[in-house]
């Protein structure tokens, strides 16, 4: 029998696609895209572009519509200033703790709570869980200030005053606490919700050939459950991550960054105070702009190393038995 | 059994949970519901300003003489008396009262005045002259004040140089006040003092015979008596604001170096924080005071439960009206308030007081659009009279800003406002400096940090003076 060899057809003979059929092959594919798109850009892209180039002005109350370009100062100052270094270490403890806490620890404990009585009464205590997300942060933030107030108005004291702990205002007196507590609470519903609609997808068959194998609740969560939901964790911790570094309102509510010298102040929140919040009016809008900008750098360059360390193109690559 | 354990964590989580949603109920005092408004502030811009979506009211017609004035349940009339002034003027007005807090008050002016939609007339304190002025969003006012002296004449003449920056006159005294030592007269008669010494202490502190140590040693033997509780000797303001600096000058600092340049004087500032250090060392003043609810504040040395403690004259009325109407309001905070100078830091130097006037200010062409700004300073003019200045002063316990008002029956009648007149004797200004907000910031915290005891008052000090020269650089001069 003699021998065929296959030999791939040489170039010349495959047509190769001119530039005007690989446009007409993706014009669908780009209209579609094209509304999403023109979002991200108008609402993504041109907002930071527009952030750069306030952070490079001078803008300021008194310089609002005729701002001078002064280049980098604005980030020179920034990293000049004494309070910066604290500032950083702030918002480290504060997104790390809460998140490890909360917003992943908290929300994984009550998704697995929750999936593991009835489903009726899971979907209950999950909504419960919902509340502090859902009241306004201002009502939200109130309720907790009267709470942790001094005797005689505090709930807290009232309670605590009995077991013979002194009545303090535990805003003041243990600010970081009351700080993760308050964003904990609210972020902590997030996570619960992912994880939970994560859990009950996982098919019964593994949980139940766990229980055939003699596996106890806590080896099928620590073996079964757990493994697969690392891509639900990476997605929780990534989003969180970026939305603690981000948002302030709560802390600005409670504790305004203070007390004294930059005890809870994170770098979104000195943001915030400089290019919007003044005590005697003149805002800096230029040296918040350089700020929200190292900020968004921060958090591009957090999101590439999650998304590496968790070999994020593993996670979502098509199913092998797909593409058999 | 497994699900019970599991259903009890889940209704232990729940149990803490609903204690942070359950207690919306407001505090009482001694059984009394607390007030449903807090009027707290007066003069004095909010001290946080909330995330609320900040969008400039629409203007209407544009023909009205149209006017923005902070208020609140107090003080609603510097909206209404430029309403009624342009009335009678024959004007239409556009009058707004806006309730929100300075802080999203002046940023609807700053993004209004920016897309030239701001009101003719902007009410706001004389700090905001600087960054405004320097904007271009008001207009001088020397050349209108001059050609109405028949008015103006009559304007208490210290006002005068809260509104000058860059030379000129930049705005019109809406209203002012003293802050004065708030000291409570039954507690001081507990404490072994005689009719005689209490009637004496405004004088005392008057002529520096009675100083922050004589306060600071008063306050510690009340507390050591039983007097009052402990941590309850003497209240400062609660919150941020610029209260605080009258310390400053009672150990002689000042805030601007007399060029028109912000000014730190390290060694009246170390003497400043080791007083707010000692207050709270001395058991006089809580730990971890600076931050308390503003109602707390207010419903406590309303309650006579503080010795001394540090407000603004327009408090009164906001304590007889918000906090003590069903007790008698004013009559019964005469009953057992009394009000002095703030001691000076020094034997032998009188006591201080610091003013901050609200002031009308005109708006430019650029900012509202419209070319009606001399209709807007006569109705300002129109605005400025003792009749209509006496409706605020009189309803809100602010100082007179009328030579002309002094003399009214009504203003002769008025118990707290003749009693604090004589402060504007003793009384300092803010700076009119557009930096002025960033040294401020700077200097809060630091003083705030040396209170709380988080670095000692030389510590502080030193740290302002080095945040100030990376922040402010040669706009500021430190000495």
């Amino acid at each position: 029998m003699a021998e065929s060899t296959v030999h791939p057809p040489s170039k010349a003979l495959v047509a190769q696609p001119t530039l005007s059929h690989r446009l007409r092959a993706s014009a669908t594919a780009l209209l579609f895209l094209l509304p999403a798109a023109a979002l991200v850009i108008t609402f993504f892209i041109v907002p930071v572009i527009i952030t750069l180039y306030i952070s490079m002005t001078d803008m300021s109350t008194s310089t609002f519509s005729d701002p001078n370009f002064i280049g980098l100062q604005n980030y020179s100052r920034m990293f000049r200033s004494g309070a910066m270094g604290k500032i950083v270490r702030n918002t480290v403890f504060y997104v790390g703790t809460t998140l490890a806490l909360f917003n992943v620890g908290m929300a994984l404990v009550i998704a697995l709570l929750t999936t593991h009585i009835p489903r009726r009464s899971g979907a209950f205590f999950r909504a419960l869980w919902l509340l502090p997300r859902i009241t306004p942060s201002v009502v939200y933030i109130m309720i907790w200030k009267y709470l942790a107030a001094d005797a005689p108005f505090g709930v807290f004291n009232q309670v605590l005053q009995p077991l013979g702990i002194a009545p303090e205002n535990w805003v003041l007196a243990a600010p970081w606490t009351m700080v993760i507590l308050v964003n904990g609470f609210i972020g902590a519903s997030f996570g619960m919700i992912i994880f939970t609609s994560a859990i009950e997808s996982i098919p019964e068959s593994y949980l139940h050939a766990s229980r055939v194998d003699g596996a106890t609740a806590l080896q099928t969560i620590r073996y079964v459950i757990l493994p697969l939901l690392r891509w639900p964790l990476l997605f929780v911790m990534t989003y969180q991550t970026l939305s603690l570094m981000t948002s302030f309102e709560q802390i600005l509510l409670l504790t305004d960054g203070g007390p004294g010298y930059y005890t809870t102040e994170t770098w979104a929140l000195q943001a915030y105070h400089r290019a919007l919040s003044n005590y005697f009016g003149n805002v800096n809008f230029g040296l918040g702009a350089a700020l929200a900008a190292v900020l968004v750098l921060i958090g591009v360059i957090l999101a590439i190393v999650y998304l590496r360390v968790f070999r994020f193109g593993e996670l979502v690559q098509e199913p092998k038995i797909e593409t058999l | 059994m497994y699900r019970k354990h599991v259903s009890g964590l889940l209704l232990a989580m729940l149990l803490l949970l609903a204690a942070c949603g359950t207690s919306g109920a407001p505090p009482t005092v001694g059984g009394v519901p607390a007030p449903s408004a807090a009027a707290s502030g007066g003069a004095s811009p909010a001290a946080s300003a909330s995330p609320t979506e900040v969008v400039p009211p629409a203007k209407g017609d544009k023909s009205a003489i149209s006017v923005w004035a902070q208020a609140n349940n107090v003080e609603t009339a510097r909206a209404e008396n430029i309403d009624s002034a342009a009335q009678q003027l024959g004007f239409k007005a556009e009058a707004i009262a806006d309730p929100t807090g300075w802080g999203d008050y002046k940023k609807k002016f700053l993004l209004a005045a920016d897309s030239g939609q701001a009101p003719d007339i902007i009410l706001s304190g004389h700090e905001d002259i600087a960054p405004w002025g320097q904007a271009g969003y008001i207009i001088p006012l020397d050349d209108l004040i001059n050609a109405n002296q028949e008015t103006f004449k009559n304007i208490i003449p210290e006002l005068w140089k809260s509104v000058e920056w860059n030379g000129k006159r930049w705005g019109i005294p809406q209203d002012t006040e003293a802050r004065p030592l708030w000291y409570n007269k039954q507690k001081l008669a507990d404490l072994g003092w005689s009719q005689q010494e209490i009637d004496s202490l405004p004088d005392r502190i008057k002529s520096g015979e009675f100083t922050l140590d004589d306060m600071i040693a008063t306050a510690k033997q009340a507390v050591e008596k039983g007097v009052v509780k402990e941590g309850h000797g003497y209240w400062h303001r609660p919150t941020k604001g610029s209260d605080f600096y009258q310390y400053y000058f009672a150990y002689g600092g000042a805030l601007d170096d007399g060029s028109g340049k912000l000014l730190f004087d390290k060694a009246a500032a170390e003497k400043w924080f080791a007083f707010q250090r000692r207050v709270v060392e001395e058991g006089i003043t809580p730990k971890n005071f600076i931050g308390t609810e503003s109602k707390i504040w207010h419903e406590t040395v309303t309650s006579g439960e503080v010795l001394f403690f540090n407000g603004g004259v327009w408090n009164f009325a906001d304590w007889a009206k918000n906090y003590t109407k069903d007790k008698g309001g004013e009559e019964y905070l005469y009953g057992f308030v009394g009000w002095a100078l703030q001691p000076s830091g020094e034997k032998g130097k009188p006591g201080v007081t610091l003013s901050h006037p609200l002031v009308y200010m005109v708006t430019s062409e650029k900012a509202s659009g419209e070319q009606q700004q001399q209709d807007a300073f006569k109705a300002v003019t129109a605005a400025t009279t003792p009749e209509l200045n006496n409706k605020h002063a009189l309803g809100s316990a602010h100082l007179a800003i009328l030579t002309t008002q002094l003399d009214t029956p009504d203003y002769k009648a008025n118990k707290i406002l003749q009693g604090t007149a004589y402060m504007l004797e003793y009384t300092r200004f803010l700076p009119n400096n557009a930096d002025f907000g960033t040294y401020d910031d700077i200097v809060f915290r630091a003083m705030s940090a040396a209170e709380n005891g988080e670095m000692s008052p030389a510590e502080a000090v030193s740290m302002v003076a080095d945040e100030l020269q990376t922040e402010l650089g040669d706009k500021v001069v430190i000495k």
